[in-house]
């Protein structure tokens, strides 16, 4: 199997660093006075989002290889990307209100960072519906990473406009402890570990299953 | 054959082919006037102002009905391999795509002319004296809508039944062109102009994106 060490490593770490940094969440980091314990769903709310984001990127920037090199590899892995991606944006969908219902009283609002990942949600729901339709059409790749790079160049016009056009207030930008650092900085670098591990895991399975149905086609 | 020749002869058949088949724009049209209905009837005329707030819904009937012809931009081409010979014309793809673009675009010109007129007749919005500032925003937004409608319907057109995504696939990416444009055209109802640059900044911004990122990925969507 491709990657086969660095995916030991990475979950490996992964598994270390969610095992601390679960530890601090609920042991170590002071509550916040606002908002209480319900707050401390930001040590991975936060971390999630930054990997959707950074996975997204990754998988448009597959896409873009894939179509100028034409190699079925930098498909494999700008589906695994947008898929471990769609994950994690959908963690945060659902983390977003349940800290929302503790902090606004109200399980959605509307506002520019939460809505701007709800229609990441939906354009990347729709990327996998159209992989879904096309099946193993050989042409579902070229397809897909068309679609993938048309989502990606939406994204800032996404922002702006939902900034603009709602008038919710942003909550406050949080400023932190030096404990909350800390447990923020190892929750992220345990997400992202994860996400890493989840992403090259799902790129191997691809592998495999292109390499099946290669040995069908012969 | 040049390439802004090619834009036109693309243009003129698909023009034409549409006017003398009518089937697309018919049913578009005939969707547009009912949705309209249906809106009415789904608030209470007694409480909601429509001429205050209806800009939007304006936006949304423009939205679902330009899927209905937008969606098949390629669909006929490839079930008879009319696509097969433009591919092997000696000219630039994305010549296809520029006049397949601006057939669409003046598929929505004609069904948003249509949409105004029932919205000032039937819905009473105040549109009579706005007509300049409302044509700028509705051209440049529904340039936009058919910039991306006309490439993603080359991908749809690839995929068995896939006539049945495109307003899965579009309508997330429309979002931001259909908050900024039902905001324009809300606040040129109430007599405001463009009252907020920036809105058309934001429209500027998306028709720039998606007709130029077409320009070079059009040739991989269509790819035989």
């Amino acid at each position: 199997m491709v990657f086969r060490k660095w995916r030991m490593l990475l979950w490996a770490a992964a598994a270390a660093l969610n095992a601390a940094g679960l530890y601090m969440v609920f042991f170590f980091v002071p509550e916040e006075v606002t908002m209480g314990e319900v707050q401390k769903i930001f040590y991975y709310h936060v971390p999630s989002a930054i990997s959707s984001y950074l996975l997204f990127a990754l998988a448009f920037a597959f896409s873009i290889i894939y179509l100028w090199k034409d190699e079925p590899v930098w498909d494999t892995l700008a589906h695994a990307c947008a898929e471990v991606g769609w994950v994690f944006i959908t963690v945060v969908l659902v983390t977003g209100p349940i800290w929302g219902r503790a902090a606004w009283g109200k399980w959605w609002v509307w506002e520019p960072r939460l809505t701007t990942a709800l229609v990441l949600w939906l354009m990347y729901t729709a990327y996998f519906l159209l992989r879904l339709f096309s099946g193993h059409d050989p042409r579902t790749a070229r397809v897909a990473a068309v679609m993938a790079i048309v989502a990606f160049f939406d994204v800032p016009i996404v922002h702006f406009a939902i900034k603009w056009w709602g008038s919710i207030v942003h909550p406050p930008k949080v400023s932190l402890e030096p404990e909350m650092r800390l447990t923020f900085m190892v929750t992220s670098a345990a997400v992202l570990c994860m996400a890493a591990a989840l992403t090259l895991t799902r790129a191997a399975i691809g592998f495999a299953e292109a390499e099946k149905l290669a040995g069908e086609a012969r | 054959m040049n390439y802004w020749r090619a834009v036109v002869k693309i243009f003129a058949k698909d023009f034409r082919e549409e006017i003398r088949r009518k089937e697309n724009l018919a049913a578009a049209f005939f969707f547009a006037f009912l949705a309209l209905v249906l809106f009415y009837f789904s608030v209470d005329p007694t409480r909601v102002d429509l001429g205050q707030s209806g800009a939007g819904l304006l936006w949304l009937v423009i939205l679902f009905a330009g899927n209905l012809f937008m969606g098949n931009t390629f669909k006929k081409e490839t079930e008879t391999g009319t696509l097969q010979a433009l591919l092997l014309a000696p000219v630039d793809r994305s010549a296809i795509y520029i006049g397949k673009f601006l057939v669409n675009l003046a598929f929505l010109l004609i069904l948003e002319a249509l949409i105004l007129v029932l919205a000032f007749i039937l819905l009473a919005m105040p549109i009579g004296g706005h007509i300049g500032w409302l044509a700028a925003v509705w051209i440049l937004a529904s340039a936009g809508y058919a910039a991306v409608g006309t490439l993603l319907s080359s991908l749809v057109a690839q995929i068995r039944g896939g006539h049945l995504l495109f307003p899965l696939l579009a309508f997330p990416v429309l979002i931001p062109l259909l908050i900024a444009a039902s905001s324009l055209t809300q606040d040129v109802m109430l007599g405001h102009g463009a009252a907020d640059i920036r809105w058309l900044q934001l429209i500027g911004l998306f028709d720039t994106i998606f007709l130029v990122a077409p320009l070079f990925l059009f040739e991989y969507a269509i790819e035989e």
